[in-house]
């Protein structure tokens, strides 16, 4: 019995978890449990030694002093007081309007507003009620395909998932040990190239059934000129000006060997300023140079991009880290929300509220893992999982594929948090032994968890679609006519094309790594950077991290700092010389934690196994 | 909850260990409800931790790139605020029953079942593992304080006072653990309503829908919104 148990206490410990985790108690408490049991057990059979469950405590404080978890609450601050501010609504009837001539005009403006929306934050709860209760009454309205119509809506909130700043890039990033800044280059054009291929389809829709994506009647384009013509050649007028000058900038500025993502924030901002300039001098001297629509266009425009440069500008600019990116569009959401009159003492308390209870569980999720993974690690669980998947015929494609299909079917059960936290530790090392870029690997992980936002029965995004979208039969205000109810069939349906988009995207990302690896190119600048910015640190008085240095070298730095201290602590309680400061050669993205754990158990154990 | 409360008008119908446990459970219920007050005020108190911690983290940032000033010690205090936060409202979000489940199986299940897994998850999961690592966390800041453990990053802050928060947070976490554990018992008596069932206040998505109606002019829809809106199965977030 004890013989069996030892030769097969991984895949025990794996298969026990899976049960324990379908019985429905909280997950944080049923890894920790299970981690603990089998911690018990292992000491009983002579696996481990007793001191192991004595490195607990330091694995609560190595999620303690993970400051990149700071962005988990600052991201969802931001969210919930963002939401409120009425700038999603701003948006969805203005742009509404810009594409509204064109035939499946409201399906591309909610993708670009979904687009924007998840540039300035990653809720996804939050554009999907937006979009159903604006978007959606005004495409039944017009006679939009029920199914398409919400299709569009759930899949384009989804896009908040993987387009920077998101909490899955940032949770990914710190569990494959790479830097946040680098996950976030590496996700760009994924995440643009996802919002186009949804136009695509859009477009495609138009062409074969143009009778589910009409345009927008004369009467329902408000923002007209008062003589009638729709303002849309002063828009693009205005915009190949901006965008010009943008350019024009960047030339003039910038040679080849500048950093290409300092360029395009700065560059962006340029262009904005251009068109912003320009509507206010319209506004203020009556000159009438730009329509109505242009006008406003612009000005419901600068909120969202003053956020985006607030957390992603800063980030690229090297003011910021990513969690202090977050931080920012937090204050900045804020200050908008003030400004706009619509922050409340009770939506203030509401919001700290919601992000306590949810941050709460979620480095608790963490938490259990980390006390889950103790023992696993112990008992060589990681070796089990390697050997089983470094086996995959077909090497690096063979492992993409079974890992991607894994994490697909195990979203239908499990979401983000929780697949971040279990899989991605087990799977990353792998894919690194491999010579997969982790990166990449990262960015494809995280365009496949945003399915399980999808996918019915229990996508989230359908879920909140259905809770604002009409159940029944109702009298539209505007036209008077009966309007049939959106079911939750239709829904469900809608979905499905844009599962098959997201599968048709994963299987790009992985014939393509070229868009993710865009992000490597600005490596070479920061390389320096790094260097010169560590020399100081070592000195260490105030004023030791100076800010010019790019996201990359201000990261480092405070990853440094906790793993050094984390270290000492461990050294100093474990009080076993030369176990912890020996580093092994760089590769191994698993902590230094984990490292100096790893080494401890397996000092210990071996004189064990050999009697 | 129609049923709980005609099991309770019929309390005076004999029924195997009806009296006995009606004067332990009524003590043990009352200190339920005031482990839930206190929780509740930990709870909502620590939450304005985030909003200060968002307002150093930002500050932080500011001050950094334009005086190229800046400490350690605002780095630490984001981390130690933030674990206050998470390890102090552990509890909090217990109570609340917002930790994650999977419930896929458990959600087809009745009131009763699932009462009886969170009985039985909080003595063989929660229980144990809150007090193991509450117990183990202990000794750890005893010798940090003893020792006067200060970080070991320049300028940063002293480190017994994070420490604390190990065992701290695990006690509250056990604590509310067992008023949950009475509240379960006490369900499958017949003599509360479903614990379970989130507490019924609304939702920030909730609100969101409601506050864009009511911008938008359309009152009658808001409340129906208010009225039906489903409930998240929190499965998924």
């Amino acid at each position: 019995m004890s013989a069996f148990l030892i030769a097969n206490i991984a895949p025990l410990m794996f298969v026990t978890l899976i049960v324990v985790l379908l019985i429905g108690y909280p997950v944080a408490f049923s890894l920790a449990a299970v981690g603990i049991a089998y911690a018990l057990l292992g000491i009983h059979l002579g696996l481990l030694t007793p001191s192991l469950v004595q490195a607990l405590p330091e694995r609560i404080w190595g999620v303690m002093s993970n400051d990149t978890l700071l962005a988990v609450p600052f991201f969802t601050f931001m969210g919930l007081i963002l939401e409120r501010s009425g700038m999603a609504e701003d948006l969805l009837d203005t742009i509404g309007q810009v594409f509204g001539p064109v035939r499946g005009g409201l399906a591309y403006a909610v993708i670009f507003v979904g687009a924007l929306l998840a540039a300035t934050t990653g809720v996804v709860a939050a554009s999907v009620i937006s979009m159903g209760l604006i978007s959606l009454p005004i495409m039944l309205r017009y006679g939009y395909d029920r199914r398409f119509a919400s299709g569009v809506i759930a899949a384009s909130g989804t896009l908040a998932q993987i387009i920077p700043p998101s909490l899955v890039l940032i949770i990914m990033a710190d569990q494959l040990g790479k830097s946040v800044g680098d996950m976030y280059a590496g996700a760009f054009i994924p995440g643009i190239s996802l919002a186009c291929l949804y136009a695509l389809y859009t477009m495609g829709v138009c062409a074969v059934k143009p009778a589910w994506a009409p345009a927008l009647p004369l009467e329902a384009r408000t923002l007209r000129e008062p003589s009638g013509a729709g303002g849309t050649r002063s828009l693009l007028v205005l915009t190949i000006v901006a965008a010009a000058s943008a350019v024009a900038f960047a030339h003039w500025k910038y040679g080849p060997d500048d950093p290409t993502d300092e360029m395009l924030v700065v560059a962006t901002s340029v262009g904005t300023g251009v068109a912003f300039f320009a509507a206010v001098l319209n506004r203020v001297f009556k000159l009438g140079l730009l329509s109505r629509l242009a006008e406003r266009v612009v000005f419901v425009m600068i909120p969202p991009l003053a956020l985006i440069f607030l957390v992603l500008g800063t980030i690229f600019l090297g003011v910021a880290t990513p969690t202090e990116g977050g931080a920012m569009g937090a204050s900045g959401a804020l200050i908008m929300a003030v400004a706009r009159k619509r922050l409340t003492w009770k939506l203030m308390r509401q919001a700290m509220d919601t992000t306590a209870k949810l941050s709460t569980f979620v480095v608790f999720i963490l938490v259990g893992a980390r006390v889950f993974s103790l023992t696993f690690y112990g008992v060589n669980g990681h070796v089990w999982v390697e050997q089983l998947l470094l086996h995959l015929p077909g090497g690096q494609l063979g492992f993409l594929i079974v890992v991607n299909v894994l994490i697909f079917f195990l979203a239908f059960f499990l979401d983000f948090f929780e697949l971040s936290f279990i899989v991605i530790p087990l799977v990353g090392p792998v894919a690194d032994k491999l010579g997969i870029d982790l990166i990449w690997f990262g960015v494809l992980l995280g365009v496949n968890m945003q399915t399980s936002f999808m996918h019915p029965p229990f996508g989230f995004a359908l879920f909140y679609l259905r809770s604002v979208a009409p159940a029944k039969d109702f009298l539209d205000k505007v036209t008077g006519r009966l309007t049939k109810k959106v079911t939750t069939g239709q829904i469900y349906w809608g979905a499905v094309p844009f599962v098959l988009i997201q599968i048709v995207m994963i299987a790009l990302v992985i014939s393509f790594p070229q868009m993710v690896m865009v992000y490597k190119a600005s490596e070479k600048a920061f390389d320096i950077k790094k260097i010169q910015i560590i020399v100081p640190e070592d000195q260490s008085g105030p004023g030791s991290q100076p800010a010019g240095g790019g996201s990359e070298g201000t990261t480092n730095i405070e990853q440094e700092n906790a793993e050094k201290a984390l270290e000492k602590e461990l050294g100093g309680a474990t009080k076993d010389p030369g176990s912890s400061q020996t580093e092994s050669a760089p590769g191994n993205q698993q902590d230094d934690v984990e490292k100096a754990l790893q080494k401890e158990l397996g000092g210990a154990k071996a004189p064990e196994e050999k009697k | 909850m129609a049923w709980s409360v005609a099991r309770r008008s019929v309390a005076d119908r004999p029924r195997l260990h009806a009296d006995r446990p009606g004067v332990v459970l009524t003590l043990l219920l009352s200190l339920s409800r005031l482990i839930d007050r206190i929780t509740e005020r930990i709870g909502q108190g620590l939450y304005w931790l985030i909003l200060i911690t968002v307002l150093i983290s930002a500050a932080n940032a500011v001050v950094r790139k334009a005086f190229n000033y800046s400490s350690n010690s605002y780095l630490e205090a984001q981390w130690y605020l933030f674990s206050a936060v998470f390890l102090g409202a552990a509890g909090y979000t217990l109570l609340r029953n917002e930790h994650v489940r999977i419930d896929v199986i458990s959600g087809k299940l009745s009131p009763r079942a699932r009462a009886w897994i969170d009985i039985l998850g909080t003595l063989f999961f929660l229980l144990p593992m809150a007090v193991l690592i509450g117990w183990l966390g202990w000794p750890v800041f005893v010798d940090s304080y003893v020792r006067g453990e200060v970080s070991s990053n320049a300028g940063g802050l002293i480190i017994w006072p994070a420490r604390l928060l190990v065992p701290v947070g695990f006690f509250l976490l056990a604590v509310q653990g067992i008023s949950e554990l009475i509240k379960r018992v006490a369900f499958l008596m017949g003599l509360i309503p479903d614990p379970g069932e989130k507490i019924v206040v609304k939702t920030a998505e909730e609100e969101l829908a409601e506050d864009i109606l009511r911008a938008r002019g359309e009152e009658a829809l808001a409340a129906e919104i208010a009225a039906q809106a489903t409930k998240p199965d929190g499965s998924k977030r």
